[in-house]
């Protein structure tokens, strides 16, 4: 019907393609779908939450959002660490791929901004499968910002910084080892900052947010959930840093004058509540920079051979001023320890004040072959008990301890925080104090049955002065403490309080006793005895740690590195002091301890001569800070330093009735009737009877004047060679003999040039042959 | 009378086409339903891309895709409506100038192609770029059932019912390797296969192809670890979701965490640039992501029956030749259909096919668009109801 047509009708389709079509139609239509709701409802239903979950997984981002560190005060809430904001730097170097930004002015930029090396950068630059990776931390504001004016400037996206926090210590090393440091990741590493971590560091919170895969936010945001972090507890600790400064001060000059070998430490503790005032541990280190190390251990480590040399040298530079030897380092304490044993006598009424030791320079002990020396082998001869202390004599002391007896002797041990008895009669024994600081080493004591055996009495009798025995020298000053606050064991602490954010109070230390050790009378009789060992100034062996108008008692030990002798042959000391003041009520006790002292120093190796002047240094400018007032009398009083009246514009006569006054002498220069100028300048305080210098009618000269070198001289030899270039001294001591006492330091290095008027402070020691010894 | 007249009319291309009957309104609704399902995901599942793209060709505008997709949706449904009113004969007589048009477009492609990924499957047209590949199924679907047409009763020997229509496909699928364009060549084959099959080939033929494919398949799996790769992706794509198995554990997680009612229009979160190609050929698991299972059942359910209604038109076609294209277009759709979802479920291992509707892609919409208007212009030839 259709032939006329070009293409003639292919007639209706067959049965058989109406088959398969129906076939197919099935097949596509019905059976095809079928499978793939299956599929979906497998995929959708079944396993959606685990898919969902995968799928959250990789488009959540956690942001830590940080909680501010908490702040460390001391005492006088002065900060003593703080946080502040800083950058990091880091590429996207997938982005850097994505948006074809210049890889070499990417990496020769940042390395010149950030000093860092271009090859370095370029590589890290290159890694386009990463979206991050570091290229500096903590960046200082200025750095910064030269980074972001770069990014900014060329609009590179790959280039990136993010905030992170920095931890500053204004006061640099002042009290290191006690605020210790935190790690590149915010960790404390040491001190308060590592035992505090976690109340410090606060919680961080964290935002989770849905993110495209680049890691930026989604166009709108969905999916956001955000727990708030909580910022750190502010911590206040005991510290007091200006007796923090003094005590380094001064530990740091006696490293100095006496060339100390191996480090030394120094503790000040408030007596009646065991809070740690000042801690130090010297060679230090600054806090802000604590891997770097001293320039000496610098140079040894520059001078090693392998890099592994080197960087085991180094570690150890780092480890070694790290360590605080308050706490972690043991020793035998020596003659310091004799204070507790007197301490138990009295109590134990085995000794009273009146008893008589005979000395006669050495004592036989049960159990020992050869007898124990007194320091003076020459012998004390007789004396009461205050002398015994006096005179640190060994065989008195090693009476003493028998009186006592070693069971007595050992459970006073346990009581005064040395060791901790367990049921074990043959274990050697140890304790720490529980100091809130990282690090405590514990004391090392023999055995029960080994201390206490009755057929050797020789481990008692080196213990009643202070040997065979390690303790740290925390935990001495604790114990004597408790010898002098009325008897009361306090546990040591360095932090006090911890605030709120608010600055609320969260937390607050109170002073724990431990234990009541000894009475409070008994701790008088103590108190007295030992005043008497620093204000003596004919017997006392401590007498160089005195400070004119200040009561101070305190005991010296001079303690020989036994161990060490025993491996090298040479002798080795450790001298320490243990000071309190005021010695009727003690209120401040100062420990220091001088790790080998070289021989070479010119000052007698000893406690008495090297590290009681110290203590006494320490003591005369911690006691003003504190507020105690100075008493003077006698023959101190007579020698005090004075503080320089103003005599300008006066006549001749005048000034020269007021100086009479102010017991100065006076030199004249000039001829005029009027003063015109004067040395030193009104109100320098320097010593009584110094010649000072009147101008009348002339002028002083400009000129400098180099600082002679005063050691070994005796006070007025000093004074006077000083006042002849109108260079001024001035001492804490107390001047009982100005020809005998001599200068063992000058604040004033000999050498250093000076103008007119300067005033240079001295230590003076009494050096008198009954001084020389190990003590 | 209307279809009587139209009958009569038959198939004639002359000016008696207005007295042709209407098309077939449902068909023509289910595609106009599809179509906006898909401009609107396109607009959903491309504006992260375009958005984060802004040193590309989108310039950071985020209707960039979409835009272009709506303006060729437009266009398409115009071709379609033209293709609808013009007669099945005009099909049938131009069906091999077509097809070797197609040829010729098909050898200039890795000639003058525009090369994308490490192939040459396009050619650039002023601004834009045409798959020849799209074009040939079309021609080999209107030049198999003319020549079935033709061939009628021999088509069960080999030499009338195998020869030719094997001869078309291999200098086709010869020309698509050297693109290369793995899954074209197999949708080809796929639909060349079903037209001799609608044709009447022998069903021993395809026994055999099957077999010979499967054969074919192991050799490859032996020999070239590309090949076994793959396969052992689509086995176990978390062993490499970050390399090969990336796409399809990514376009997993996409569907997966749509769960039963989805995550709502326009809030995938998998469409932030995790999901590859999340706009053209995984466009269905943003879908699924977005809707969940209840929408994509629905969006396959239209599919459904709109590939049902393609059979219906081509069951009660009254001419053959209108019969063989309306079942080939609407196979070829099934099969894209089918393929596209599979490979985005990893029913099947991955490769890259469009869906049909919503993939991005103007001229490959165009064309799609025009194939469901030689359906429509089928229908209008159909009584609606048997005498």
């Amino acid at each position: 019907m259709a032939e006329k047509h070009e293409q003639p009708p292919a007639g209706a389709p067959n049965r058989q393609m109406l088959r398969r079509a129906l076939f197919l139609m099935f097949l596509c239509g019905v059976a095809a779908f079928a499978a793939l709701l299956a599929r979906l409802w497998k995929l959708q239903i079944v396993d959606h939450e685990k898919y969902e979950q995968m799928a959250i997984e990789q488009q959540l981002r956690e942001a830590p959002t940080s909680a501010a560190r908490g702040v460390i005060y001391d005492a006088n809430m002065e900060p003593l660490a703080v946080s502040a904001s800083v950058d990091n730097v880091y590429l996207s170097p997938a982005e850097i791929e994505m948006y074809g930004e210049d890889k070499e002015l990417i990496a020769r930029k940042l390395s010149e901004l950030l000093e860092l090396d271009y090859e370095e950068v370029l590589e890290k630059a290159s890694r386009s499968g990463s979206w991050y990776v570091t290229v500096a931390r903590k960046l200082e504001r200025e750095q910064a910002d030269l980074v972001r004016e770069f990014k900014n400037e060329y609009g590179l996206r790959g280039v990136r910084l993010e905030t992170d926090v920095k931890r500053y210590y204004p006061n640099s090393s002042l009290a290191c080892h006690v605020i210790g440091f935190v790690g590149t990741d915010n960790y404390g590493l040491e001190g308060i900052e590592a035992q505090y971590d976690s109340a410090l560091a606060g919680s961080t919170g964290r935002t989770l947010r849905a993110t495209n895969a680049f890691g930026t936010d989604l166009l709108f945001s969905q999916f956001e959930e955000y727990v708030p972090g909580e910022d750190g507890f502010d911590i206040v600790t005991t510290l007091d840093s200006g007796i923090q400064f003094f005590i380094e001060k001064h530990l740091k000059q006696a490293v100095e004058d006496y060339d100390i070998l191996n480090g030394a430490g120094a503790i000040a503790m408030d007596v009646n509540t065991g809070a740690i005032l000042a801690m130090a541990s010297l060679g230090n280190y600054d806090l802000n920079d604590f891997l770097a190390v001293s320039p000496e251990a610098q140079a040894a480590v520059d001078a090693a051979e392998t890099p592994e040399e080197a960087q085991a040298l180094l570690s150890a530079a780092q480890a070694r001023q790290w360590r605080n030897k308050a706490l972690s380092d043991t020793y035998e304490p020596g003659s310091t320890f004799k204070i507790i044993t007197l301490s138990m006598a009295l109590e134990e009424n085995a000794v009273s004040p009146s008893d008589t030791f005979y000395c006669g320079g050495s004592v036989n002990v049960l159990g020992r072959t050869s007898p124990i020396r007194c320091w003076k082998t020459q012998g004390h001869g007789s004396q009461n008990l205050t002398q015994a202390v006096q005179h640190s004599c060994n065989a008195a002391f090693v009476n003493i301890g028998q009186r006592v007896g070693a069971e007595t002797f050992y459970r006073y041990c346990e009581a005064f925080g040395f060791l901790n008895l367990t049921e074990d009669p043959d274990e050697n024994l140890s304790a720490v104090t529980g100091i809130d600081l990282a690090g405590e080493s514990g004391s090392i004591w023999w055995s029960r049955n080994t201390f206490c055996s009755p057929k050797n009495l020789s481990q008692l009798a080196a213990a009643s002065f202070g040997q065979t025995f390690t303790i740290t020298p925390l935990q001495l000053i604790t114990a004597v403490s408790a010898c002098v606050n009325g008897g009361k064991l306090m546990q040591p602490y360095v932090v006090s309080q911890m605030l709120n954010p608010d600055g609320s109070l969260a937390y607050e230390r109170k002073p724990t006793v431990v234990r009541q050790v000894i009475s409070p009378e008994t701790s008088a009789q103590v108190r007295s005895m030992l005043e008497q060992v620093v204000g003596d100034p004919n017997e006392g062996t401590g007498r160089n740690a005195a400070v004119a108008g200040y009561r101070i008692g305190g005991k010296t030990g001079t303690s020989e590195k036994v161990s060490l002798e025993a491996q090298t042959g040479e002798k080795e000391y450790i001298v320490s002091f243990i000071g309190f003041a005021p010695a009727d009520d003690p209120k401040i006790a100062v420990l220091i301890f001088l790790d080998t002292p070289s021989n070479e120093s010119g000052i007698y190796v000893s406690g008495g001569q090297m590290a009681a002047p110290v203590v006494g240094r320490m003591m005369a400018d911690i006691l003003p800070y504190l507020g105690v007032e100075p008493s003077l009398s006698g023959e101190a009083a007579e020698n005090m330093d004075v503080p320089m009246p103003d005599l300008k514009d006066l006549s001749r006569a005048e000034a020269a009735n007021r100086l009479e006054k102010a017991k100065l002498r006076v030199r004249t220069i000039g001829s005029g009737e009027r003063v015109t100028a004067q040395l030193p300048a009104p109100g320098t305080v320097i010593a009584a009877g110094t010649e000072v210098i009147l101008y009348l009618g002339a002028e002083p000269s400009a000129d400098r004047e180099q600082v002679p070198d005063l050691t070994g001289m005796s006070y007025r030899e000093a004074r006077d060679a000083l006042s002849y270039y109108g260079i001024y001294i001035q001492t804490a001591s107390p001047v009982t003999d100005a020809e005998g006492q001599t200068v063992s330091s000058q604040s004033i290095a000999a050498g250093t040039a000076v103008d007119h008027g300067a005033v240079v402070e001295v230590t003076l020691i009494s050096s008198d042959g009954s001084m020389l010894g190990r003590y | 009378m209307r279809y009587e007249s139209a009958r009569l009319a038959g198939f004639s291309a002359s000016a008696e086409e207005n007295r042709r009957g209407g098309f077939d309104s449902g068909f023509f609704l289910l595609v106009l339903l599809l179509l906006s399902m898909g401009v609107v995901m396109v607009l959903s599942s491309s504006y992260a891309r375009a958005y984060y793209d802004p040193g590309g060709i989108t310039g950071g505008n985020a209707a960039y895709y979409f835009v272009r997709q709506l303006i060729f949706a437009a266009l398409g449904v115009g071709a379609m409506l033209l293709a609808s009113r013009l007669p099945m004969g005009l099909y049938r007589r131009w069906a091999f100038p077509f097809l070797a048009l197609t040829l010729v477009l098909l050898m200039l492609v890795p000639l003058i192609g525009v090369k994308a990924n490490g192939s040459r499957r396009w050619l650039g047209v002023g601004g834009l770029t045409v798959q020849p590949s799209e074009l040939a199924k079309l021609a080999v679907i209107l030049a198999f059932s003319h020549m079935i047409c033709r061939i009628r009763g021999r088509m069960r020997s080999f030499r009338w019912g195998i020869l030719p229509f094997g001869g078309v496909l291999a200098v086709i699928v010869g020309l698509l390797v050297l693109e290369p364009h793995f899954s074209a060549s197999i949708i080809i084959i796929a639909i060349g296969g079903v037209m001799m099959f609608l044709g009447g080939a022998g069903l021993g033929w395809f026994i055999a192809a099957v077999g010979a494919a499967g054969g074919a398949l192991a050799v490859l799996l032996a020999f070239f670890p590309y090949a076994s790769s793959r396969i052992s992706t689509w086995l176990d794509p978390f062993s490499s979701s970050s390399d090969e198995g990336y796409q399809i554990v990514q376009s997993l997680y996409s569907i997966g965490s749509g769960g039963l009612s989805g995550l709502g229009l326009g809030r995938s979160r998998q469409k932030f640039l995790y999901l590859p190609e999340e706009h053209n050929d995984f466009i269905f698991s943003v879908v699924c992501e977005e809707l969940g299972f209840i929408g994509a059942a629905l969006i396959l359910a239209l599919f459904a029956l709109l590939i049902l209604r393609g059979y219906w038109i081509a069951l009660h076609c009254r001419d053959r030749f209108s019969f063989l294209v309306c079942a080939g277009v609407t196979t070829l759709l099934a099969v894209q259909v089918f393929l596209n979802v599979a490979v985005v479920t990893n029913l099947v291992p991955c490769t890259g096919i469009s869906l049909p509707f919503f993939s991005y892609g103007g001229t490959a919409l165009l064309i799609q668009l025009g194939e469901m208007g030689i359906i429509l212009s089928a229908s209008r030839d159909i009584l609606e109801r048997r005498e």
